[in-house]
């Protein structure tokens, strides 16, 4: 085969798999993404909006004293000490999920509660996911370093 | 005293080093044999003093000396002694130390004598390495030391998070480092060709046993840690596409490319270019993976510290390492002179470049998905997480033509000449595949997506069995006699055979685990028989045990099979005082066929007991895979008697 075609082809190929790849990545990109908010940062920016059919990530400390763990299904609330969310999770909870812990929650919004999938508590050396500890840093509710 | 001495030990290397550098540079041009002589002795000096260094940070984890801040913070006199060792690397200073005598070890093996490389070209490999190493001890001796001292000294150590008190992850860094810091020598290969500007086929014969034993390294400390994810978080999963998972998948992904593109220049002068730019990008995501995990960017038990003043010395160090040879490159890669590229569309070297293709593009999706959340974050404030359903959508679809190529491109020929019989081995791959996937359905219909994974991997059985087939037809000799056997094994490839039936185990492992797996979930009280899937647990009792640095809750469960015992397992919580805080130990069977994995949750007797059970089909074919690849890179140096040479 002629060397120009060969060129042209492989030159073809290079394209069509970027094309390929980068349609891929933007229709992921679209309908994968999880945001992160904290109970305040929700209410800020959907209002009054009960359902919310995306997955969410709900950030902030375990509220003291809410913890109902009932047969299948652990009932809590995640605060930021400005608003409160109630979370719904069948499953079992992390090792480090205690009351006044920071913990991320993720889910749907269903008639104003979290019903979670998953609940995180991952955290670095001063037992805060880093998410919620930015948060609660700027909300000026936290200092950080506290519990070192 | 003994600790000041390590840190003296560091502080002449970092001296020697830039003396080291200055002399090579002066020397750059008029190059004379005793040069590359210097620069050898010195390679030998380096790894020796980084060495040393390494031996006393190490006692001085053994005998517990908590006047250094590092074994305060990291350590506790009644850990027990293996991971008194394993703490030195399980730590921010620590590990960097790891690196610099991981990397000061492959420059001083590579300058040994034996392996026949140019003069000139070996002075620039080892003044390329050496200036890697003296930006390392840089950010070693002025941000992360790891020989402070304490102001005052403490009655006891803080103690090893409790997580990382495990063997898996006590052999994780060590091999993980192993395979980022191999790929360093090809780096320095890539750019030692640039500076003197001239690139043979020994060149890439001579890189090639290190890129292999990096990409071997690398595949198993990636498996180690995805195997301690596996037993140790009590998830139940073994990747989690978690940006520090990615972190080292994305230099393993442009290694593999970068390790099949290699042999299409060991035949022929083409792709040099190429070639080039993957050895410079394979170390920079090495770089990027050491960083990212370190700089506290991303949070995870991987975060040991993040300090914003190392923030910006990384990123200078991230600038000259992987800016200045990107610069070079623009300049000078137009000079080499290439072989013309002459070959079919249908052989292996066609087939390697679109593997590198869609490996690359691969890695692409991978970068765009760790990195994309942080951009958001700096540039907007918004905090968003990416998790498996991305990667779902936009690696798989991507890899799955690799898998498919993967099967056809050893039956190929190189160059321009293909085999008259290729179409016959086509025909009986097919077929065999066809014969597969009929069986694979027949036995458990699933998805769409499940057959066409499973087809991946029976594909991939087959194409290394037709190979080996034809091979053996072609060799023409009657396997009679047991040394016929071992001649024939060491006239074929064996190393690739291995490695592509290790992607075809893997494959089989991942479709079972991601689509067959069953789940229970339930709260159980002492007493309690329950069924899960086929067999039923009995919940036994539950008792408090005392460990040798924690307090476990143990709770015992019959498995049973039709009202027998067939097993007993014992899930545990781990309680550990030193560190304040608690793991799950999962209760693991596991065997050939698939793993029963019961996790054992809070609780108490009036409410019952959280517990959570996964039944995950052919999971251990996972890491046994990788296993198997890696085993597959090391048999291919050993098998090559050049290669044999030049890593003895």
């Amino acid at each position: 085969m002629n060397p120009k075609y060969k060129r042209l082809i492989i030159l073809i190929l290079i394209l069509s798999i970027l094309g390929l790849a980068t349609k891929l990545v933007l229709m992921a990109l679209k309908e994968n993404i999880i945001y992160f908010y904290t109970p305040n940062e929700l209410k800020k920016k959907y209002g009054n909006v009960k359902n919310i059919d995306n997955k969410i990530r709900i950030g902030g400390l375990v509220l003291e004293d809410s913890v109902i763990i009932d047969k299948n299904t652990s009932i809590f609330e995640i605060t930021d000490k400005k608003d409160v969310i109630k979370v719904f999770f069948k499953g079992q909870l992390p090792d480090l999920f205690r009351e006044g812990q920071g913990i991320v929650a993720e889910g749907i919004l269903k008639d104003n509660k979290l019903i979670a999938s998953q609940v995180l508590a991952k955290h670095d050396e001063n037992y805060m996911p880093p998410e919620v500890a930015d948060a609660l840093i700027k909300n000026g509710v936290w200092k950080g370093e506290e519990k070192k | 005293m003994i600790p000041e001495i390590g840190h003296i030990f560091l502080i002449i290397t970092f001296v020697a080093s830039i003396m080291q550098i200055l002399f090579w540079i002066y020397n750059i041009n008029s190059f004379h044999g005793f040069t590359v002589n210097i620069l050898k002795k010195s390679a030998l000096i380096n790894f020796s003093l980084i060495l040393s260094s390494f031996f006393i940070l190490t006692y001085s984890f053994i005998i517990s000396d908590f006047s250094l801040l590092l074994v305060s913070n990291n350590s506790h006199s009644l850990k027990p002694l293996i991971y008194k060792i394993s703490g030195v690397w399980g730590n921010h200073e620590g590990s960097l130390l790891l690196w610099v005598l991981i990397l000061s070890a492959f420059t001083f093996l590579v300058s040994k004598k034996n392996s026949n490389i140019n003069p000139k070209l070996l002075s620039s490999i080892i003044g390329v390495q050496t200036i890697i190493l003296s930006l390392f001890l840089a950010f070693i001796l002025f941000t992360s030391n790891p020989f402070e001292r304490v102001e005052i000294l403490p009655l006891d150590g803080r103690g090893l998070n409790p997580l990382l008190q495990d063997p898996g992850l006590a052999l994780h860094p060590p091999m993980l480092y192993i395979g980022y810091v191999g790929l360093s020598v090809a780096f320095s290969f890539a750019v030692g060709a640039l500076i003197i500007g001239e690139i043979n086929r020994e060149w890439a014969q001579q890189m090639m046993p290190w890129i292999t034993i990096a990409w071997s390294a690398l595949t198993i400390g990636i498996a180690l840690g995805s195997w301690w994810a596996y037993y140790e978080l009590g998830w139940g999963g073994w990747w989690f596409w978690d940006p520090v998972e990615n972190a080292s998948f994305m230099p393993w992904l442009i290694a593999t490319a970068l390790l099949h593109s290699v042999r299409v220049l060991e035949k022929k002068l083409v792709l040099v270019n190429w070639i080039i730019l993957l050895s410079i990008l394979a170390f920079s995501f090495s770089l990027l993976g050491t960083f990212i995990v370190r700089s506290g960017l991303l949070t995870s038990v991987h975060a040991f510290a993040s300090d914003p003043s190392r923030g910006v010395f990384i990123l200078i160090i991230l600038a000259i390492a992987i800016g200045g040879p990107l610069i070079l490159y623009a300049f000078k890669s137009s000079s080499f002179k290439e072989q013309k590229m002459q070959f079919n569309i249908l052989s292996k070297e066609s087939a390697i470049l679109i593997n590198n293709l869609f490996l690359t593009t691969a890695t692409a999706t991978v970068l765009i998905g760790t990195l994309y959340p942080l951009f958001l974050d700096a540039f907007n404030g918004n905090k968003i997480s990416i998790g498996p359903a991305y990667y779902n959508a936009t690696f798989a679809p991507i890899m799955a033509p690799v898998v498919f190529l993967m099967a056809i491109a050893p039956l190929l020929n190189w160059g321009q000449h293909q085999q008259k019989n290729l179409s016959k081995k086509f025909i009986f791959l097919i077929i065999t595949t066809f014969i597969g996937m009929i069986c694979l359905y027949i036995i458990e219909q699933s998805s769409l997506f499940a057959l066409i994974c499973g087809s991946l991997s029976i594909w991939l059985f087959s194409g290394v069995i037709t190979d080996i087939i034809a091979k053996i037809k072609e060799a023409k000799i009657k396997f009679n006699k047991l040394s016929q056997v071992f001649f024939f094994i060491s006239k074929i490839n064996l190393g690739i055979h291995i490695a592509h039936i290790g992607v075809a185990v893997f494959l089989a492992g991942v479709t079972g685990e991601q689509f067959y797996k069953t789940e229970y979930n339930g709260r159980k009280h002492i007493g309690d028989i329950f069924d899960v899937g086929e067999k039923s647990l009995e919940f036994k009792k539950i008792e408090m045990l005392d460990g040798p640095n924690y307090k476990s809750q143990t709770a015992t469960f019959n498995l049973l099979n039709d009202g027998k015992v067939i097993n007993v397992l014992k899930p545990e919580k781990r309680f550990y005082p030193t560190e304040q805080s608690q793991t799950t130990e999962a209760a693991i069977l596991s065997d050939f066929l698939g793993d029963t994995y019961l996790v054992l949750g809070d609780g108490n007797k009036e409410i019952g007991w959280s517990i959570r059970v996964y039944f995950n089909p052919l999971i251990s074919w996972i890491w046994g895979g990788a296993c198997l690849m890696a085993l597959g890179g090391l048999v291919s140096i050993l098998q090559n008697r050049k290669y044999r040479k030049i890593i003895k």
